[in-house]
């Protein structure tokens, strides 16, 4: 038997595809959205290269790692991998550098700009959450366990502004490590100890005045105007 | 690919098996809705139809009676849809009987309609003018140029394989 | 008007993309054609806002895209389809269709209706649900176009949309062009002078970053009629026109 002319058996082929097909949003996005007032927004933050499953778990290992190697009595050395962690994250939740489809999202009503500090923000906060917790699980010095928390926001901020300089994750994260690295042994070589460069207090402004020139670069190069080149 | 391996597929979540079905089945399906529904209502009554398919398609035991199977389903969905929209609007049958479900007798009417459609040519013109027509077994043989036994004979014949068609598929 | 374009210009360093153009486009398809490097691809880029311009003035769907409440209003009912657009390999085709919806910001009801709808005028429905990366270049393109279309937009910008698809694809992407042009301002950027003769109702030729031809397929044809490089009409009025712009 062939269908009536007057009924479309496209549309309702249409209408069950949509109900077939759709994805439905777990909690945590549905959460998400609430909070950023985006489903986009949303959306975008949860498929951050660098806060999906794999990679949590690796920063995960990565840290239980660092919490049971030793550099000697009550120095875990948490506090060193938690900044080269944090930015390689960091690089790795950023647009053109890891982002295929990047010219498009230019295009897009929800801004990069928008996108990019909120997973930078994200990956900052998940990495501090977890060196925290590594560093108090392994029981080190209260300057250990939290004296890294500023290098990382410095390192992370310098890692941010070269990705987004050179549109490159890769570039961003080299970066990031390397200025991290030259950090460490730069403040050992002026005071003999490894971990100069997070307990020595001297240490606090540099890195304060790192992360806000980081942000004001940052801030500069996402500028709406500049777009692609 | 035959309907039954396109129900299993299909209850393993496999959309493009659900396409197929769809496109197999739904023409008959909204041809015979039409008969009691209008086109927005043949469009609702499908659309159900087949997202209650893809939710139960585990349900379903393989028996070849895949179209069988279709129209319980589409029949039910027409049945809710006809009770919501209550009495207001649209040509049902006039019952049969006083206090006959309007809703039960216009699909019993629709399941009647294609069971008849599979009768052979004699029996389903002798069901036609007795049945449908309510003509009186004389008038029938001479209009059709036949004894009066024979006639009856085929009447038989019909209202046996109606029984019959009409038992397998409507419960 | 959906578009007007007061002398805009794009430069690069001192290389001028876009040397001063000056257009204004309504609803319909427009064929935009020219060799490489004429700047069709900066003037795309420019109404789909990811570019500034260098200077002159823009407005679309009856904004200024300098301001980002406009920007984000005109967004929202551009679609855009990029000459080269990379993939998540592994989004399925829905899943990369609804993120670029989301970022739309469509409404999150509409949503699952307007995919399957786009996926079906790409005629993808059997692969709705396939990885990205098991696709043909030709069906990745198709995805990158119901991605454009999927928000019903009124201003769609395609810049080599039909590479990789076989003719009769390219059959059916016309057919889709035309009914899209009926609301919206579609303007189709090509170096495939058959696509435009076959879709589109009005053509711009670009060279050197200047418009040096506007008017109907017919009307270009007419300009080639005693030119000799071309094999097909329309191949012969673009050569005669390029040629004269270019002594």
């Amino acid at each position: 038997m062939t269908e009536p002319d007057d009924v479309d058996l496209n549309r309702v082929w249409t209408n069950l595809a949509a109900e077939v097909w759709r994805r439905h949003p777990g909690r945590l996005e549905r959460t998400a959205a609430r909070l950023l007032r985006s489903p986009g927004l949303a959306r975008a933050l949860l498929t951050t290269p660098s806060l999906l499953v794999p990679w949590l778990v690796s920063t995960v290992v990565v840290f239980g790692a660092g919490a049971l190697l030793r550099l000697g009595p009550g120095q875990p050395v948490v506090w060193l991998l938690a900044p080269a962690l944090a930015a390689v994250g960091i690089a790795y939740a950023y647009g053109p550098g890891v982002d295929p489809a990047w010219e498009l999202s230019y295009s897009m009503a929800v801004s990069e700009r928008m996108i990019l500090l909120t997973r930078a923000l994200a990956v900052f906060a998940v990495n501090a959450v977890l060196g925290l917790a590594a560093s108090a699980a392994s029981g080190a010095v209260a300057s250990l366990t939290f004296g890294w928390l500023l290098p990382m926001t410095a390192i992370c901020g310098v890692t941010l502004a070269v990705a987004v300089a050179a549109r490159s994750a890769t570039v961003g994260a080299a970066a990031g490590v390397a200025a991290w690295v030259i950090t460490v042994l730069a403040n050992q070589t002026a005071s003999g100890q490894l971990t100069a460069t997070v307990t020595d207090t001297e240490t606090y402004l540099p890195y304060v005045a790192a992360a806000a020139c980081a942000a004001v670069a940052v801030a500069f190069l996402t500028r709406p105007q500049r777009g692609l080149q | 690919m035959d309907d039954d391996e396109l129900i299993a597929n299909l209850a393993g979540g496999d959309d493009t098996a659900l396409r197929e079905l769809f496109t197999r089945h739904a023409p008959w399906l909204a041809a015979r809705l039409r008969a009691v529904l209008s086109p927005p209502e043949v469009e609702d009554v499908l659309q159900e139809t087949f997202l209650a398919v893809w939710k139960n398609a585990r349900t379903y035991r393989p028996q070849g009676q895949a179209g069988g199977w279709l129209w319980v389903i589409a029949r039910r969905q027409a049945a809710l849809l006809l009770r919501r929209r209550g009495p207001a609007a649209g040509p049902l049958v006039d019952a049969a009987e006083p206090g006959a479900d309007p809703v039960e007798a216009a699909l019993a009417r629709v399941d009647i309609e294609a069971a008849a459609s599979a009768l052979g040519g004699p029996e389903r013109e002798v069901w036609r003018l007795m049945y449908v027509e309510d003509r009186p077994v004389a008038e029938v043989a001479k209009l059709t140029g036949v004894p009066e036994g024979t006639v009856k004979s085929r009447a038989n014949r019909a209202r046996r394989l109606l029984r019959t068609a009409l038992g397998g598929g409507t419960r | 008007m959906n578009v007007e374009l007061t002398d805009l210009t794009r430069n690069f360093g001192r290389h001028p993309a876009v040397a001063g153009v000056t257009l204004t486009l309504g609803p319909g398809v427009h064929g935009l054609l020219g060799p490489n490097g004429a700047g069709k691809t900066s003037l795309l880029r420019m109404l789909a806002t990811v570019l500034p311009p260098s200077s002159g003035q823009l407005r679309l769907l009856d904004r200024d895209p300098k301001s980002p409440a406009a920007r984000r209003e005109i967004r929202r009912r551009l679609g855009y389809l990029p000459q080269n657009l990379g993939y998540y390999p592994a989004f399925t085709v829905v899943e990369f269709i609804e993120y670029f919806a989301l970022l739309k910001e469509m409404p999150s009801a509409r949503i699952p209706k307007a995919v399957a709808t786009a996926v079906e005028r790409v005629d993808l429905g059997v692969k709705a649900k396939a990885r990205l990366r098991t696709l043909s270049g030709g069906m990745l393109r198709r995805v990158g176009i119901a991605q454009a279309i999927v928000n019903d937009p009124q201003l769609l910008l395609l810049d080599e949309p039909t590479a990789g698809l076989d003719p009769e694809q390219r059959v059916a992407f016309r057919a889709l062009l035309r009914d899209l042009g009926e609301r919206a301002t579609v303007i189709v950027s090509t170096h495939l002078v058959e696509d435009v003769g076959a879709a589109c109702s009005e053509v711009a030729l670009m060279d050197a970053g200047q418009i040096v031809f506007r008017g109907t397929p017919d009307e270009l044809t007419v300009r080639g009629q005693d030119h000799g490089v071309g094999d097909a009409p329309l191949e012969r009025g673009y050569s005669a026109v390029l040629a004269a712009a270019r002594s």
